[in-house]
């Protein structure tokens, strides 16, 4: 896509061409395009003199930088302290299920993404998913089925 | 920069400013244990294997990353140092396979298996081939500790084995990030770099890319500095460790790099850096090109002679004499064709020999063909008739030049359709099997060693020159060693360099060697773009083959496959077996039934991944087809009520007794099934199993489930606590004969199914001859079940390893070996761990 293709360039051109504009870099361009294409981190690789591999080291060591590109709604299920020993792991197998994606992915009809997210600091709730960032607390795996259910 | 003194245990030590407590230490003689740290690479710091005690300095700092201070005094060998090394080791092998280090049959196991197994996935270190370079090995039966404190997490990570020259297992990666600080610092730009984190970081690639076209250069610094069996090389991975390492230098190009040939019983493995630097890089011709080139199954081996329409092999005299008596026909009208990757001797001897015989030399650069003008013109010289005979030193001139002369010689180490027209054609020695000088594009001279064996008869064409010379009566080729004839060459020109930079871009590399296309020799390299001869489609006879309804990796290395096989499953019986081949070009190689169902007209197996031809079966998909099913063969078990039986599986042995237990069980024996494996992980077809059986009793090496040990093991135990009638045991050698020697001294009743090597499977070729008691008895016909008391186990053993070497060569064969690879689906094998 042309315009994309252009506002990319936008974006690479505010950055200094070295190492240190790299995670600052990554950040804006997740914030224009919901992810990080493989032609972002080849671009974002040619501006910086870096290799492709070095900066996709370094973008899957952070958990905010996705890969693919966010569904409809975006599902983040807490697994900080609080919600893991009252079962977001149990919430959160009962959403790949329904979805059928792993934390990470895009279901292939585009409607849901789903994400591990450390805390959202609302462990009174826990456990914790937010869907499309409205909070969802005290969940159980069939109130999550429900939820997806609604949102198909 | 200063000089600093500091005490390491209790010895002074005297360094420069600058130097890590490491690096003081080994100056001092003082080993410290390190994994990550390497000569050639900065501190990091990663494995903490190399802590050490600093007086005044809080906790346990890595000497590795400490710079030394006048007046240290550190500490390297103390009992908290020891107990922290060895933590942070049972920690690297909680996330590595372990088991063959805690295993309780470690010593006899490398008795009677002096060899790793060739297996797909090194799942323990007799399975690995780094087994004996490996650091990690190494340093824990020096730590001397069987016992592990932490569970074994097998990553189930794919293989990557999607490139031309590279197989890659990163289940048995410790993360000390050797490989990827290598490539940084010799590409400045890593084609690999740790991607992910926590518990899922590993080396990779962006999106996990092939290296192909990860900006990889096939240097393999990565797989020479890998201090795991984690990075291989596929063609040198079983060969073994290298005996010699002989400095020379790749002719492949006319960059003439300096090499380190690595050697073992006569044969290259690899041409390797002389050190880990930019400057010393390879390109992957040369790292990876110059040993396959070598082992070419196509080699030229004999001197030939034509007789009317046949090349008839010869001996080197008698083919010297024709060759001497024909050229002599055609003296001043004699072309002399020779390339430029020959070294400088070779040259000079063909000049000498063009002159001499007053004719003309052509020297090809390295990429030219027979397109080339100089090679024109020289077919204009022939039309007219200028010239009439040809010494051709490789695939150099067009095959209609060769058709239209009475008298071609050709001087060459692989065939090509102009060898095969020629009148005579000499075998060369050649690359590390030649020495002599090479000069580079770069003008410098440099010295190749002859350190490695032709095939057959081959000679190095300085040898051949000279021996032409002579028998032409031509001056001053009397030389008996190539370092006679060095001080004659004056005023070589350096040859032509080639495009591009063949160590920074693999679609760079030079495309031909002697004329012939590389990617023709190294089919891989079509990968990298190189041009090839294009092929004539080879039709495989199609029969309509077997089906393959069912296939999946139910552990690592071992296939489940569902075949339809309606014959086979009709008339099939408990422990037979039958004999499969992948394609039509394939080997025989037998496999024992696992189930069969006459109705559904299809039969079960487990296939274990050990080597060429069981690797071309695991590489088949469902929907696929198997060229040859041939069976039931052998004889099936005599199904009685003997009263307790205990079915003992290993391996692909797991399967093997499940027919034996249901029919056992049906006639109305208590069955005990009683199966080992080195890890848990690596236990299939228990529920299946324990179905068919009264009990199941799981043994591991490593003790992660049941029983630590192995059968042996588990039928002392039961014949302790109740008397066994029969035991049958199926599974490798070592463990069948470790097994009956136990039984043997309880005095039950065992029977084996022996898996000797086996050819047509219906008793026509001895393969599979075997010796029980006094009798000498065939596995495919007498067998494959015999009474375990009675067998020469170390004859079966030496009969099995009898094509060792052949096994591993055929394992890397270049043929199709890349191609054969689907890309694996999903998260590693399936065995959902």
């Amino acid at each position: 896509m042309p315009s994309e293709q252009h506002s990319l360039e936008a974006i690479l051109s505010q950055y200094a061409q070295n190492r240190d504009s790299l995670i600052p870099l990554l950040q804006d361009i997740q914030e224009q395009f919901q992810y990080l294409a493989p032609e972002a981190i080849a671009a974002v690789a040619a501006h910086l003199n870096l290799s492709e591999n070095d900066v996709y080291g370094v973008a899957t060591f952070y958990a905010q930088f996705r890969f693919v590109p966010p569904g409809l709604h975006h599902i983040r299920v807490c697994e900080g302290t609080a919600c893991h020993v009252r079962g977001s792991d149990r919430i959160l197998e009962s959403i790949s299920r329904s979805t059928g994606i792993a934390p990470g992915q895009t279901s292939e009809d585009g409607k849901f993404s789903l994400e591990r997210v450390a805390c959202f600091g609302s462990c009174a709730l826990a456990p914790v998913v937010v869907v499309d960032d409205k909070v969802y607390g005290r969940m159980t795996a069939p109130k999550t089925q429900k939820l997806i259910e609604e949102k198909k | 920069m200063g000089s600093i003194s500091l005490t390491i245990d209790g010895r002074s030590v005297e360094v420069e400013e600058g130097t890590t407590v490491l690096e003081a230490a080994r100056k001092a003689g003082i080993a410290i244990p390190t994994i990550c740290a390497h000569k050639d690479l900065n501190p990091y710091g990663a494995c903490r294997i190399c802590v050490v005690e600093i007086k005044g300095v809080r906790g346990y700092p890595t000497s590795c990353t400490t710079p030394a201070t006048e007046g240290m005094q550190v500490t390297t060998q103390s009992e908290p140092l020891r107990e922290l090394r060895n933590r942070t080791l049972e920690l690297m092998f909680s996330g590595h396979p372990n088991s063959c280090l805690v295993c309780v049959h470690r010593e006899a196991c490398e008795q009677y298996r002096p060899t790793a197994t060739k297996a797909a996935r090194s799942t323990r270190c007799g399975f690995c081939a780094n087994r004996d370079e490996c650091d990690l090995r190494e340093m824990a039966l020096k730590a001397g500790s069987n016992e592990l404190h932490l569970p074994t997490l097998y990553a189930s990570y794919n293989l990557e084995r999607d490139d031309p020259f590279m197989d890659r297992d990163y289940n048995l990666c410790v993360l000390c990030g050797r490989c990827w600080r290598i490539c940084e610092k010799i590409h400045g730009q890593p084609a690999i770099s740790i991607i992910n984190r926590g518990k899922w970081a590993r080396i990779g690639t962006a999106f996990d890319k092939s290296h192909v076209f990860s900006g990889c250069t096939f240097c393999g610094a990565c797989i020479d500095i890998c201090p795991t069996g984690t990075l291989t090389d596929r063609f040198a991975r079983w060969q073994g460790k290298p005996e010699q390492e002989i400095t020379s230098t790749c002719q492949l190009c006319p960059e003439g790099c300096s090499v380190v040939a690595q050697v073992k019983e006569g044969r290259l493995l690899a041409y390797t850096m002389t050190e880990f630097s930019q400057e010393a890089g390879l390109c992957a011709l040369g790292r990876f090109g110059a040993a396959q080139i070598l082992a070419n199954a196509n080699r030229l081996t004999r001197p030939l002679v034509r007789e009317g329409e046949d090349l008839i092999p010869m001996d080197w005299q008698g083919t010297l004499e024709v060759t001497a008596s024909q050229l002599a026909q055609h003296r001043g009208k004699i072309a002399v064709v020779a390339s430029a990757s020959t070294s400088r001797e070779d040259r000079y001897l063909y000049g000498q020999l063009a002159s001499q015989l007053g004719g003309q030399l052509i020297t090809l650069a390295v990429n030219a063909g027979a397109e080339d003008s100089q090679i024109s013109s020289l077919m204009q010289s022939v039309e007219k008739g200028a010239i009439t005979a040809v010494i051709v030193g490789g695939n150099l001139v067009p095959l209609e030049l060769v058709t239209r002369l009475k008298c071609s010689v050709i001087i060459d180490a692989l065939p090509s359709p102009v060898s095969e027209a020629a009148n005579i054609v000499l075998p060369a020695a050649i690359l590390s099997e030649a020495g002599g000088t090479f000069r580079n594009a770069h003008c410098r001279i440099k010295p190749m060693a002859g350190c490695s064996r032709a095939p057959g008869d081959a000679r190095p064409e300085w040898h051949i020159l000279c021996s032409l010379g002579q028998a032409l009566n031509l001056r001053s080729f009397e030389h008996t060693s190539v370092a006679g004839i060095t001080p004659a060459i004056v005023n070589d020109p350096p040859p032509e360099p080639i495009p591009g930079n063949p160590r920074q871009n693999v679609r760079e590399l030079a495309t031909r060697f002697r004329g012939h296309l590389l990617a023709d020799i190294l089919p891989s390299l079509g990968a990298f773009g190189l041009p090839a001869t294009p092929k004539t489609a080879v039709t495989e006879p199609t029969g309509a083959g077997f089906t393959i309804t069912e296939k999946k990796e139910i552990a690592p290395n071992m296939h489940f496959f569902k075949v339809v096989a309606p014959q086979v499953a009709k008339f099939a019986q408990p422990g037979q077996f039958v004999i499969l081949m992948a394609k039509e070009t394939s080997e025989r190689s037998p496999f024992t039934l696992v189930d069969w169902d006459a109705k559904a007209g299809t039969i079960s197996l487990v296939i274990e991944e050990v080597g060429r031809s069981s690797r071309e079966l695991a590489s088949l998909a469902a929907g696929e087809t198997m060229a040859h099913v041939s069976g039931p063969l052998g004889l099936p078990l005599a199904i009685e009520n003997k009263g307790t039986v205990v079915l003992g599986g290993g391996c692909y042995g797991i399967g093997a007794i499940y027919p034996l237990a249901r029919a056992l069980r049906q006639a109305g024996n208590r069955v005990i099934c009683a199966i080992e494996a080195s890890s848990s992980y690596l236990l299939y077809m228990q529920d299946t199993l324990a179905e068919v059986c009264d009990e199941l009793i799981i043994a591991t090496k490593d003790g992660s489930e049941g029983v630590r040990g192995g059968i042996q093991e588990v039928i002392a135990q039961v014949a302790d606590r109740e008397p066994v009638n029969q035991f049958i045991a199926i599974g490798c050698t070592f463990m069948m004969r470790m097994a009956t020697a136990v039984s043997k001294e309880l005095a039950i009743p065992t029977l084996v199914a022996l898996n000797p090597i086996m050819v047509d499977g219906t008793g026509m070729c001895g393969a599979c001859r075997v010796t029980i008691g006094e009798d000498t008895k065939f596995a495919c016909v007498d067998g494959p079940i015999f009474d375990g008391h009675a067998i020469d186990w170390d004859e079966l053993a030496s009969r099995r390893s009898a094509y060792a070497r052949q096994e591993v060569q055929a394992l890397s064969q270049q043929v199709d070996l890349t191609a054969l690879m689907h890309q694996a689906q999903g998260n590693g094998c399936s065995c959902g761990r």
